[in-house]
């Protein structure tokens, strides 16, 4: 079976004691405390593993403790030709520990595998689980006000009604930003709002001149309960329609992924049709949300003739949605067992006439992008994500594969459909913006073809399966998804009475955000924004930047014309009256 | 740059003169569900299938019509109360203009059904027309005349009276005879 060659690998090296397997692809290898870092750090270094997700869960009423799910992709390192684990071997081992309620301590990871530092700081957040040797154990998901000993995702802590009171504003605690040592360096507050995607998130930018030297940021600034929510009041009929209000651009993949981890946990296989219309609707997802980055990426360096040109033909990709799924959105559709809404034969011809449209003009407007050099100037080695970063804090999406990882939930781990169709997984190597803008033009392009590949394969079978399944308590399964900005995860362990025990969802951003400082180093401050803007983040425009200068002590509020302008035109640094 | 400017002629002017001339959405459009009232039974259907909470039925605060509301705001435009309603009294329209000014509580419909009290405890148990709407179905059902006059004294029980009268009659020593 597959999975098994891991677990006996592992077994050489830590004890384990209890294997259990939850579906195909899926295994669990419980291990003791102490054995956990190196137990990761063996799957993920030597094994050739990814951290996909790691779940904390509140465990006391099962088996009274809490307990760690570090799961990882083992799909192999993939650093060089060949590094690859073979395709049918291919699988998700997760790694579980419990821990003691007394102690509520256990031995971080981070130390030894850089990509588990965010989690572990959500696991204090939201469960008070205090990782020792975790060398960053500031809040992360919390408002800096959160009262200190309310944890709300524990089972006793709180009714997910309740709203801790708020605190004065001059009475709420400094966020510590990490700062490098030294003279001369300039502190740039980017945010609450970003440039491009007008959503909330502040970075504090470390300037030498107009050279960022380091960065920091505060995220979750919109951070909505909703794992609470589910766990308490819905049921899974309900679910499907929370999860894909997680995001605005990739609400679909959310969706399917919520839906199918729900379904993965009883093993329930959903008709082929059904499955090529969530594939269908999810390619179209990708559609316009990269021909959305790539006019972005395109405005804020200046180039609006350029971006006006990619909008007009994403239109057509809302118009391809509308006629899928009678919302310019993809939403409202996905249901436990496959689907509510089904495809008609003039809508599939339509549908095909639609796609010819975009896969023309999307190759004439780029190929005008590509010949224009300015353009190509403001992408090219900005912004580089080095490939040994990437492999030590897994990132997803474009944002790897712009690195010349070749990463891609749908040719890792094919779900749904994807066994039957054929497609080219987009790699370009160098790291930087244009990367992974040609990652994206590759992958527009590989999505007409796919979805094309469906509406020619579309299989004749119902849309739903009949609704005779029964959850049961206690199974767990994650569900993965390529969303267009990287895989989206959900892990969902069932509970009594048609609901959630515990839904972990993770988006793909989420892995992508703690590279993203090593990312900013030595780029000029007017890249800041094309940066953060090309790992197509979930989350916003900068109202005014505060700029301080720790030599002089002299200080200078920017307004956000200011620093677009700067971004759009690198001409005159608002920064230089400073100096 | 001049290759852009190639392809702003070729393409020309594509934005539409909208809000000025109607935008023509897709057949099969998910807009906002149209009711309608006099089609409405008011058996809860809907609001039973309702994801997000958007329809509500319950009776208003003195028992004396069954309150059928249903908020915009809340919808998520899926569809559901479209697929159970039994009469077609709620059906996804192609309107999407839903924005209100100021005025949120423009955004809620409300109809306001007869109730139907329980002959037995006078205790108000459902809509008048969905006692009538079940009748109708029954009558069409191919039952003899009698059973249908016992039906209608039934129909208009509430579940608890219901269970009791079933009970004594079984255990009144009357005899049935099963037309």
């Amino acid at each position: 079976m597959k999975c098994d060659k891991f677990i006996e690998a592992l077994g050489t090296k830590v004890k384990i004691l209890e294997v259990t397997r939850q579906c195909d692809d899926q295994v669990t290898a419980l291990v003791e405390l102490n054995d956990l870092p190196e137990a990761v750090r063996f799957l993920y270094y030597d094994m050739g593993g990814y951290l996909t997700t790691m779940i904390p869960n509140d465990e006391r009423s099962i088996n009274k403790h809490y307990a760690l799910y570090y799961a990882l992709s083992m799909e192999g390192g993939k650093m060089f030709e060949g590094d690859e684990i073979a395709q049918d071997e291919k699988c998700f081992v997760t790694i579980k520990t419990l821990i003691s309620p007394d102690s509520l301590v256990f031995p971080s990871v981070t130390p030894l595998v850089p990509a588990c530092v965010w989690y572990e700081r959500e696991a204090y957040d939201m469960f008070g689980l205090v990782a020792e040797g975790l060398p960053d154990k500031r809040r992360l998901v919390l408002s800096d006000d959160w009262p200190d000993n309310l944890f709300p995702l524990r089972k006793d802590a709180m009714d997910y009604r309740y709203r801790p009171d708020m605190k004065e504003h001059y009475m709420e605690p400094e966020y510590e930003f990490l700062k490098p040592e030294g003279s001369g360096i300039i502190d740039v507050p980017l945010g609450p709002l970003h440039i491009t995607a007008d959503e909330p998130g502040h970075f504090r930018l470390f300037c030498d001149g107009d050279t960022i030297i380091d960065a920091d940021y505060r995220l979750f600034y919109q951070h909505r309960g909703m794992e609470k929510l589910a766990e308490n009041r819905m049921n899974y009929d309900q679910m499907g329609y929370l999860a894909e209000r997680v995001c605005g651009i990739c609400g679909y993949a959310h969706a399917i992924a919520c839906i199918e981890a729900a379904e993965k946990a009883i093993n329930l296989e959903i008709p082929a049709r059904a499955q090529a219309i969530r594939i269908i609707c999810s390619e179209i997802e990708r559609l316009h949300s990269h021909l959305l980055n790539i006019g972005l990426a395109c405005e804020v360096t200046g180039n609006y003739n350029a971006f006006m040109h990619i909008f007009r033909i994403r239109e057509y990709s809302m118009k391809l949605a509308e006629l899928v799924t009678g919302g310019r959105k993809t939403y409202g559709n996905v249901v436990m067992g496959g689907l509510r809404r089904d495809m008609t034969g003039v809508e599939i011809k339509e549908s095909l006439r639609i796609l010819q449209i975009i896969e023309t003009q999307v190759d004439e407007v780029w190929d005008a992008v590509m010949d224009d050099k300015r353009q190509m100037s403001r992408w090219k080695g900005v912004g580089i994500l080095d490939k040994q970063v990437a492999r030590d804090f897994s990132p997803v999406g474009p944002n790897i594969r712009g690195s010349g990882i070749k990463r891609d939930t749908r040719y890792d781990h094919p779900y749904d459909f994807f066994t039957k169709l054929d497609f080219n997984v987009s790699v370009v190597e160098g790291g930087d913006v244009f990367a992974r803008e040609m990652v994206r033009y590759m992958e527009l392009k590989s999505s007409v073809s796919i979805i094309r590949q469906c509406f020619e394969l579309m299989p004749q079978t119902a849309i739903i399966v009949d609704p005779k399944f029964h959850v049961k308590p206690e199974n767990y399964a994650l569900a993965y998804v390529e969303a267009p900005r990287g895989e989206n995860v959900h892990w969902i362990m069932q509970g009594s009475a048609q609901k959630v025990f515990r839904w972990r969802c993770r988006a793909a951003t989420y892995n992508n955000w703690p590279s993203l400082r090593f990312q900013f180093r030595g780029n000029n401050l007017a890249d800041a924004a094309l940066i953060v803007c090309s790992l197509d983040p979930c989350y916003s425009c900068t109202e005014r930047v505060t700029v301080v200068d720790i030599k002089s002590k002299k200080s200078k509020i920017l307004t956000n014309a200011d620093l677009k302008n700067f971004a759009r035109t690198q001409k005159d640094s608002p920064l230089k009256d400073l100096r | 740059m001049m290759k852009l400017l190639d392809i702003s002629k070729k393409y020309g002017e594509i934005t539409h003169k909208y809000p000025f001339e109607p935008y023509k959405v897709a057949d099969n459009f998910r807009g906002k569900p149209a009711y309608i009232f006099d089609l409405c039974i008011g058996c809860a259907a809907c609001g039973i299938a309702c994801p997000s909470n958007a329809i509500t039925v319950q009776f208003n605060n003195d028992q004396s019509k069954l309150i059928w509301e249903f908020d915009c705001g809340r919808c998520i435009f899926c569809g559901r109360c479209d697929e159970v309603c039994p009469t077609g009294a709620i059906k996804l329209s192609e309107e999407f203009e839903l924005a209100v000014k100021f005025d949120k509580s423009a955004l809620i419909q409300r109809g306001e059904l007869d109730t139907q009290y329980c002959t037995t405890c006078n205790k108000p148990f459902s809509a008048k027309r969905l006692v009538k709407y079940s009748f109708e179905c029954l009558s069409k059902a191919n039952v003899s005349e009698k059973r249908l006059e016992e039906a209608k004294e039934y129909l208009c029980m509430c579940p608890t009276c219901k269970k009791t009268a079933t009970v004594a009659t079984f255990t009144s020593g009357k005899e049935m005879v099963i037309e």
